[in-house]
């Protein structure tokens, strides 16, 4: 047995897109042990329901994190919605959804990009960032920002997509996805790519399950558990959804998983545009949340399944707002993959996860 | 699978048997968190059936800063997460806890801050309870008032003919049903 040293990864980190600490106990290029810690980027986001009200809380929800702003903005103002019993129209459902699957494309997009620089493939980095910039046009034409989009509300939405816009959307996402597709393939059959990633980070079904991972980290390792598949909102109109699984259980099942997720989600933004019902985009929500009213909502974040829940004391501003977001679900699930591997392999196990912390720490 | 979700509050020693009992029913868990409230602190943890779609949230009520409840990381090793975060933010104490960060998972200016309860908080809630203590006097004066109505009509009859009573009991009789199955 060889000498154990402790090494210490992160917070600051080449590969790391946050700051994350990880104490390795390293024998012989072997990780025998990782012991992980966050609170680097703790805001106290969730405390401040008690001085902004519950329609102002959206702008801040949405700056939990600037990848999955749209996803915490929604998540949010569904879970507000249940809380007072209001019924979003039908269109603004609609519209949500199209944004919040034109965010997980982005989402995607930047990780492989950020998962191919994690192993040197700096050109792939750049191609993927550079066809990420096409969906944060859209973002922009659509809703004026290109991160934070700032267009859902309780009640709704604060814009519409007219048809010209709509039709733009999907002429993009047309000229993406043959460009996405060569990216994709160099990927998931790249000699270079497998080596680096092919064994790599492996987590059993049954492991998956134990450490209720959630998410393309989850869905490698073939549980079968999205939540868009409850068919909550514009989801419930699809003809067909189905998670994208895979059995691999490694590095490269998640990033099959992903590279997959980018062409369903173009499938799915199609046929809700096809199936666009009219109508108004928002309702007016009067009064504020009963006192001791309490609700929860989970949603398919790009990362995995986020919880929310909120709870009313009679006044404008919440008595409580708290978000579960997926990687802090996933952590333990890192710390097991981690667990035995080669020390050059820890990178790009830590991306495959797709960690967010500053969602994982608001 | 159909998404629905229930809250169920249940005693705080009955936690780690409720939580075994979900392991066993190979439920997954969700998540664990603390609200402050008036009267103590609640902790809600999550745990969904995978095979209906059901979340269920059991939740322990009105807790003290301080009180130690067991962990359970050893049926659930990802709650460590926030078990350490409450215990960080609430004061919450959780004895056994896998990977324990003792006090120091997040870097705090202030100890517990989830607990202090600001001006502004406080206000909201004061104004919140004189509505609904407000509201709830209306009410209550509503119903006095009609229940004095009442009795005044009694007496009324009492003091009349039998015959001419027993007429106008019919005749309000008639009008209640009518007004009935008109709010029908």
């Amino acid at each position: 047995m060889g000498k154990a040293t402790v090494i210490p990864f992160g917070p600051q980190h080449p590969v790391l897109p946050e700051p994350l600490h990880l104490d390795l106990v390293v024998e012989d290029e072997k990780v025998v042990e990782a012991i992980p810690q966050i609170g680097f980027v703790h805001r106290g986001l969730e405390k401040l329901v008690e001085t902004k009200d519950y329609n102002q809380f959206v702008y801040v929800a949405e700056r939990i994190c600037g990848i999955c702003a749209m996803g915490h903005s929604l998540g949010y103002a569904e879970t507000v919605e249940q809380l007072m019993g209001v019924e979003v129209p039908k269109r603004a459902q609609y519209l949500r959804v199209i944004w919040h699957e034109l965010s997980r494309i982005h989402s995607h997009i930047l990780w492989l990009g950020l998962a191919a620089d994690a192993f040197g493939f700096e050109s792939m980095f750049m191609h993927c960032w550079r066809l990420r910039e096409r969906v944060l046009t859209l973002f922009e034409k659509t809703t004026g920002g290109r991160v934070i989009l700032s267009v859902v509300c309780v009640g709704g939405v604060v814009r519409d997509i007219d048809d010209a816009q709509m039709a733009e959307v999907i002429s993009v996402l047309e000229g993406i996805t043959d460009e996405y597709l060569q990216i994709m393939n160099t990927l998931i059959s790249d000699y270079s790519v497998k080596n680096r990633t092919v064994g790599v980070g492996y987590l059993s079904h049954e492991d998956a399950l134990e450490l209720s991972m959630v998410g393309p980290f989850a869905r490698a390792s073939n549980v079968n558990y999205d939540v868009r598949q409850f068919g909550k909102g514009a989801y419930g109109d699809l003809s067909d959804f189905q998670p994208i699984l895979s059995n691999e259980g490694d590095c490269y099942g998640r990033v099959v998983v992903r590279c997959k997720e980018v062409l369903q989600s173009i499938d799915i933004i199609k046929e809700l545009a096809a199936k666009m019902p009219a109508g108004d985009i928002a309702v007016p929500v009067k009064g504020a949340p009963a006192a001791d009213a309490e609700a929860c909502n989970v949603l398919e974040q790009p990362r995995g399944e986020c919880y929310y829940y909120a709870r009313g004391n009679g006044s404008k501003y919440l008595e409580r707002m708290r978000m579960r977001t997926p990687t802090s679900q996933n952590i333990a699930g890192m710390v097991k993959a981690l667990d035995g591997c080669d020390f050059a392999d820890v990178n790009m196990i830590v991306l495959t996860i797709d960690p967010c912390i500053s969602c994982t720490e608001r | 699978m159909k998404y629905t979700t229930q809250f169920t509050t249940i005693p705080a020693d009955s936690l780690s048997e409720t939580v075994a009992a979900c392991k066993q029913r190979q439920w997954r868990y969700v998540q664990t968190l603390a609200v402050n409230g008036e009267e103590g602190i609640d902790l809600i943890y999550s745990f969904m059936d995978m095979a209906t779609g059901l979340l269920e949230n059991y939740k322990v009520e009105k807790l003290a800063k301080g009180t130690h409840m067991p962990s359970i990381t050893g049926d659930f090793l990802e709650a460590f997460v926030w078990e350490n975060e409450i215990h960080d933010l609430f004061g919450i104490n959780f004895d056994g806890i896998a990977i324990d960060f003792h006090g120091a998972f997040y870097a705090l200016a202030t100890p517990e801050p989830m607990t202090v309860i600001s001006p502004a908080q406080k206000a909201a809630r004061e104004k919140a309870a004189k509505v609904a203590a407000a509201k709830a006097a209306k009410e209550a004066k509503a119903k006095v008032g009609q229940g004095a109505a009442a009795d005044d009509m009694e007496a009324k009859l009492a003091g009349m003919d039998p015959e001419k009573a027993a007429k106008v009991r019919a005749a309000m009789e008639v009008k209640a049903a009518k007004a009935e199955k008109e709010e029908k």
